[in-house]
C-alpha cells in the first residue's frame, strides 16, 4: 500500500504542476496567462534554425544595431513572438500552435467543435466564415495608424487594402475589419521552356492540348480545376474585355448550365493530363516527369528554385500567367468569436500576433523561409527584394552579383510598394517583349563605383518569368486577376459535379458495350448458381419404390 | 494488498475498445447514412447511390480493379507458395523471408519506389492507369496472398499425395485432384485478404496517377465536401458488401486454417 501512495502522490504533484502551467485546463486563473489557440497551413511559418551563411544582410531597423545585424531566423517565429509579447506585457502568454492542410480540412475541424482563436484560412473560407457569423471583428487600438507598434495597419500595401475593402461582410463592414492579409499571389503555369512554346503557356487550353497530351498536371482541388475549366471556357470572352466586372462575374459564375458546360470539359481534362495531383506535381515538375504545372504563385516560386538547384540536373523553368485571367488568392489571419469569447486579452494577444508576424523583418523572414509574397509592403521588404533580385553590379560583393548581366529591366513595383518603387532586375528572367518597350543605355552603377553601360528596358507587358514575376506580378497581370469567391449554395452541387469528373461514368461508354459486359457477366454468375445448385436442382431425389422403404447408412 | 482480476474485468479494456473504436461509429455511420442534412430518417441516400451511373460505374470499376489485383496475386502467389512449401532447399526460408520482408517497409514508400522503376520503364505512366494500379495494389498485397497460401500448403499431408501416386494418379492429376482441392481454405483466406482492402485502396491510385475514383476515395471526396451522409450511406454499402463477400468465403474456408497468421516470422 506503501507503494501505491507514493504513486498517488507524485500523480497529484505532477496535476498540480501542470495545471498551474496550463489554464487551458481551468485550474489557474484566466487573468495571469492567456494561451492563444492558433490553426496556420503546414509549413507557413518560419520556423528558425538558418544556417549562418543564410543571413540577409539588409539594413534592419527592427535590430538592435540596424546596420550590422541583417535579418535572421534563429528560434521560431512562435516562440519569438511569445518573447517579445511577454516582455512588453503585465500577463503571459503561451501560443498553442497546430497546422491544418486544406481549408475544407480546417473547417470540418472548426464544425466539429475545435476551438481555435486565430486561424489562417483562404480568401473564400474567411468569406464563408465571415458571412456565418463567426468572426471576431478587430478592435479600434488594432486598426489605430497612430500607434507605431500596429505593424500591420501601418505596413500593409495599398494594393491589398483597396481589394478587401471592395468586399464586405453583407452587414457594412469590409473584410478589412476582420481580416489580415498573410500571403497573397496569384495562379499560373510553372513549365518548362525546352519543351512549352510561351503561347502554349499561355493560356488554360494547354490543359486539354492534345499536344501535350499525359504532359501537364493540375491541382486535385475542385476550387482550382474549375476556374482553370471557366478561363477555357470563358477565353473569348475574357480576352476581348477590360471591365473587372465582367470578369468577376464571368470567373465566379455558379449557373447550372456553366457547371454542366464545366463537367464536360474537365471530362476531357481528366483525359488529357498526366493527373489531379495532390502533393506530387512540385516533385514531378522538378524531375521532369510533367512538363508543365497549374500552381499557386508561391509554390511555383519554391517549384523553380527547387529546379534550379537540382544537384543531378538543374532545370530552368518559367512560369506565366495565363493570358485569359489569373485567380488572385489571399491567406489572411481572422479571429473566431468562439475561441476570442469577449475576452479582451485574448483577443490583444491575438491582435499582437498578427501585428508581430507583419513587423517587416518578421514578413522577410517569413518570405525567405517560405517562398511566399507577404502582405507587407515596406522599405525593408522592398531591400530585401533588391537583395535577391537587383541586377546592378557592386563590385564588393561579387558572391551574389554578375558584372557580365548588362541587359536589365526597371520592374515597376509601385502597384505594390507606392509611387517611385521600382526594381533594376535581370532582362533574360522575364519574358520581355521588347519590340514593344523603351530601351535606353544607362549608367546604373555609380554608386558602386562601377562603369558599365547597361542596357535598359522599361514599360511594355510582362506575362511570364521567373522567380520575381513569381512573387509580385507586373500591374498588367494584376490588372487582369481576379478573386474568386465562395461558392456558396452552390457548393454542394459544384462538389458533385467533381465527383462526377472523377467517377467512371456508365453512361461515358457505348450502351452496346455495357450491355454485352452486364449480359456476360450476368451469364457467368447464372452458371455458377446453377452449378453450385445443380444436385438440388437438376438430379431427381432418390425415392424408394413402393412398399419398400429407405434405410440409412447406419 | 494483492489487486487480483478475474476474467470479466481484464476484459473491460478490450470491450472498451470495441465499443468506443468499432460499435460506436458503425451506429454514427448507420445514423448518418439514414438521415439528412435536417437529421430526418430517409431512404434518399440509398436511392440516389442506385440511381446513379456515376456511383455505380465506381463500383463496377473497383470491382474490376479488386478482381484483377487478386487474380495477379494468385496467378504469382501459388507457384511461389507451392515451390517454397514443396520443395526440400534448407534455405527456404530465406526465400519465403524475402518475399515478405517489403511488408515491413510503409507501401507509401514502396509505392514511391515503385513509380520510379515503372517510369523508367514504360516513360510516361499517366498513359496507363488502370495496368499501374493493378501493379501497385498487387506488389501491395502479394505477401497477403503468400502467407495463407504457404501455411495451407505446408500443412498437407504427403501421404495423401504418395497414396495418390500409389493409385496411379500422374502428376497432373495428382496437383488437381488432391493439391489444389486441399488448398482451397488458403485461397480463400488469400482472396479475402487482398480483394476487400483492393477496393478501397486509393491511395495507391493518387500516388500512381490514376484519377479515376474507386469507392474508397467516392467516400473521401463526399467526407471532405462536407457531406457525411452520402459519404455514410456508401460507407454502409460498401461494409454490407464486404459482409456478404465474407460471408460467402467463410462457407469455404476450413475452421482450423488460421489465414497465415501462424507463420513464425
Amino acid at each position: 500500500m506503501q507503494k501505491y501512495r507514493r504513486a498517488l502522490f507524485t500523480g497529484a504533484a505532477v496535476m498540480l504542476a501542470a495545471c498551474s502551467t496550463m489554464p487551458f485546463f481551468g485550474c489557474a486563473d484566466e487573468e495571469d496567462a492567456i494561451t492563444l489557440r492558433v490553426a496556420n497551413w503546414e509549413e507557413y511559418i518560419d520556423l528558425g534554425d538558418w544556417g549562418e551563411d543564410e543571413l540577409i544582410d539588409i539594413y534592419n531597423p527592427y535590430a538592435q544595431s540596424p546596420e550590422e545585424d541583417g535579418i535572421i531566423g534563429e528560434n521560431s517565429l512562435v516562440d519569438d513572438f511569445v518573447e517579445w509579447f511577454n516582455a512588453n506585457h503585465d500577463y503571459e502568454v503561451t501560443v498553442e500552435y497546430s497546422t491544418f492542410g486544406t481549408n475544407e480540412d480546417l473547417y470540418n475541424r472548426l464544425s466539429l467543435g475545435d476551438v481555435y482563436d486565430l486561424i489562417c484560412p483562404s480568401d473564400y473560407m474567411i468569406e464563408k466564415l465571415m458571412y456565418a457569423g463567426e468572426l471576431q471583428p478587430f478592435s479600434q487600438q488594432f486598426l489605430d495608424t497612430a500607434d507605431e507598434e500596429n505593424y500591420y495597419v501601418n505596413n500593409v500595401s495599398p494594393f491589398i487594402y483597396d481589394v478587401f475593402e471592395d468586399y464586405n461582410d453583407g452587414q457594412g463592414k469590409t473584410w478589412n475589419a476582420y481580416a489580415a492579409c498573410y500571403m497573397w499571389g496569384t495562379t499560373g503555369f510553372v513549365y518548362n521552356p525546352e519543351f512549352v512554346t510561351e503561347e502554349d503557356a499561355a493560356t488554360f487550353g494547354i490543359l486539354n492540348n492534345g499536344d501535350y497530351f499525359k504532359q501537364v498536371t493540375i491541382k486535385d482541388n475542385v476550387r482550382d480545376a474549375y476556374f482553370a475549366t471557366l478561363g477555357i471556357i470563358y477565353r473569348d470572352e475574357l480576352l476581348n474585355t477590360s471591365d473587372d466586372e465582367i470578369r468577376s462575374r464571368l470567373l465566379n459564375d455558379t449557373g447550372d448550365g456553366t457547371i454542366a458546360a464545366a463537367e464536360d470539359m474537365l471530362k476531357d481534362i481528366k483525359e488529357n493530363v498526366y493527373s489531379f495531383e495532390t502533393d506530387s506535381g512540385k516533385a514531378d515538375m522538378v524531375t521532369g516527369k510533367v512538363l508543365a504545372n497549374y500552381q499557386w504563385s508561391g509554390d511555383a516560386v519554391y517549384i523553380l528554385d527547387e529546379a534550379d538547384g537540382d544537384e543531378t540536373n538543374p532545370t530552368e523553368l518559367w512560369y506565366s500567367v495565363p493570358d485569359e485571367c489569373t485567380n488572385l488568392w489571399f491567406d489572411g489571419w481572422v479571429m473566431l468569436k468562439k475561441g476570442i469569447d469577449g475576452n479582451e486579452k485574448r483577443q490583444e494577444a491575438a491582435e499582437a500576433f498578427i501585428n508581430f508576424l507583419s513587423r517587416p523583418d518578421n514578413a522577410v523572414r517569413n518570405m525567405y523561409y517560405i517562398g511566399y509574397t507577404s502582405s507587407i509592403a515596406d522599405q525593408t521588404i522592398f531591400d530585401y527584394m533588391d537583395w535577391n533580385y537587383g541586377a546592378v553590379f557592386d563590385p564588393s560583393d561579387e558572391e551574389y552579383f554578375d558584372e557580365e548581366m548588362t541587359e536589365v529591366y526597371e520592374y515597376d513595383l509601385s502597384y505594390f510598394f507606392g509611387d517611385g518603387y521600382s526594381l533594376y532586375v535581370d532582362a533574360a528572367a522575364l519574358g520581355l517583349d521588347t519590340q514593344n518597350m523603351q530601351s535606353a543605355t544607362e549608367y546604373l552603377g555609380e554608386e558602386y563605383s562601377n562603369d558599365i553601360p547597361y542596357t535598359v528596358y522599361r514599360g511594355g507587358e510582362i506575362n511570364r518569368g521567373r522567380q520575381l514575376f513569381g512573387q509580385y506580378p507586373t500591374a498588367n497581370v494584376i490588372a487582369r486577376s481576379v478573386v474568386m469567391l465562395d461558392f456558396g449554395e452552390k457548393l454542394a452541387d459544384i462538389n458533385q459535379m467533381w465527383i462526377n469528373v472523377r467517377c467512371l461514368d456508365l453512361l461515358d461508354f457505348d450502351p452496346v458495350v455495357v450491355g454485352i459486359v452486364a449480359a456476360v457477366a450476368g451469364t457467368v454468375i447464372i452458371a455458377i448458381v446453377l452449378y453450385c445448385l445443380r444436385y438440388k436442382i437438376f438430379i431427381k431425389k432418390y425415392r424408394p419404390r413402393k412398399g419398400y422403404r429407405m434405410v440409412s447408412g447406419n | 494488498m494483492k489487486v487480483r482480476f478475474n476474467r470479466k474485468q481484464l476484459c473491460i479494456p478490450y470491450a472498451a475498445f470495441l465499443i468506443l473504436f468499432v460499435i460506436l461509429p458503425l451506429l454514427v455511420i448507420i445514423y448518418y447514412a439514414f438521415t439528412n442534412g435536417e437529421g430526418q430518417f430517409t431512404f434518399d441516400n440509398l436511392v440516389a447511390f442506385f440511381s446513379s451511373t456515376n456511383t455505380i460505374g465506381t463500383l463496377i470499376y473497383s470491382f474490376a480493379l479488386a478482381i484483377t489485383t487478386t487474380l495477379c496475386c494468385l496467378a504469382i502467389a501459388y507457384p511461389t507458395a507451392y515451390i517454397l512449401a514443396r520443395s526440400g532447399f534448407r534455405k527456404k526460408y530465406v526465400l519465403l523471408l524475402l518475399f515478405i520482408m517489403p511488408m515491413w517497409i510503409n507501401f507509401t514508400l514502396r509505392i514511391t519506389a515503385l513509380k520510379e522503376i515503372l517510369t523508367a520503364i514504360e516513360g510516361n505512366i499517366a498513359a496507363y492507369p488502370f495496368i499501374n494500379s493493378v501493379i501497385g495494389m498487387t506488389y501491395d498485397f502479394l505477401p497477403f496472398m503468400i502467407l495463407p497460401l504457404y501455411t495451407s500448403l505446408l500443412k498437407l499431408d504427403k501421404n495423401l499425395l504418395e497414396a495418390a501416386q500409389d493409385l496411379g494418379a500422374n502428376k497432373l492429376r495428382v496437383f488437381m485432384r488432391v493439391t489444389l482441392p486441399l488448398s482451397v481454405p488458403g485461397i480463400i483466406s488469400g482472396i479475402t485478404m487482398v480483394l476487400l482492402p483492393s477496393m478501397t485502396n486509393y491511395v495507391v491510385l493518387d500516388m500512381l496517377y490514376n484519377s479515376t475514383y474507386i469507392m474508397g476515395s467516392l467516400i473521401g471526396s463526399y467526407f471532405n465536401g462536407f457531406e457525411w451522409h452520402s459519404g455514410s450511406m456508401i460507407s454502409l454499402i460498401l461494409l454490407v458488401i464486404i459482409f456478404i463477400i465474407t460471408l460467402v468465403t467463410n462457407r469455404f474456408s476450413d475452421k482450423d486454417d488460421n489465414g497465415g497468421r501462424e507463420v513464425i516470422l
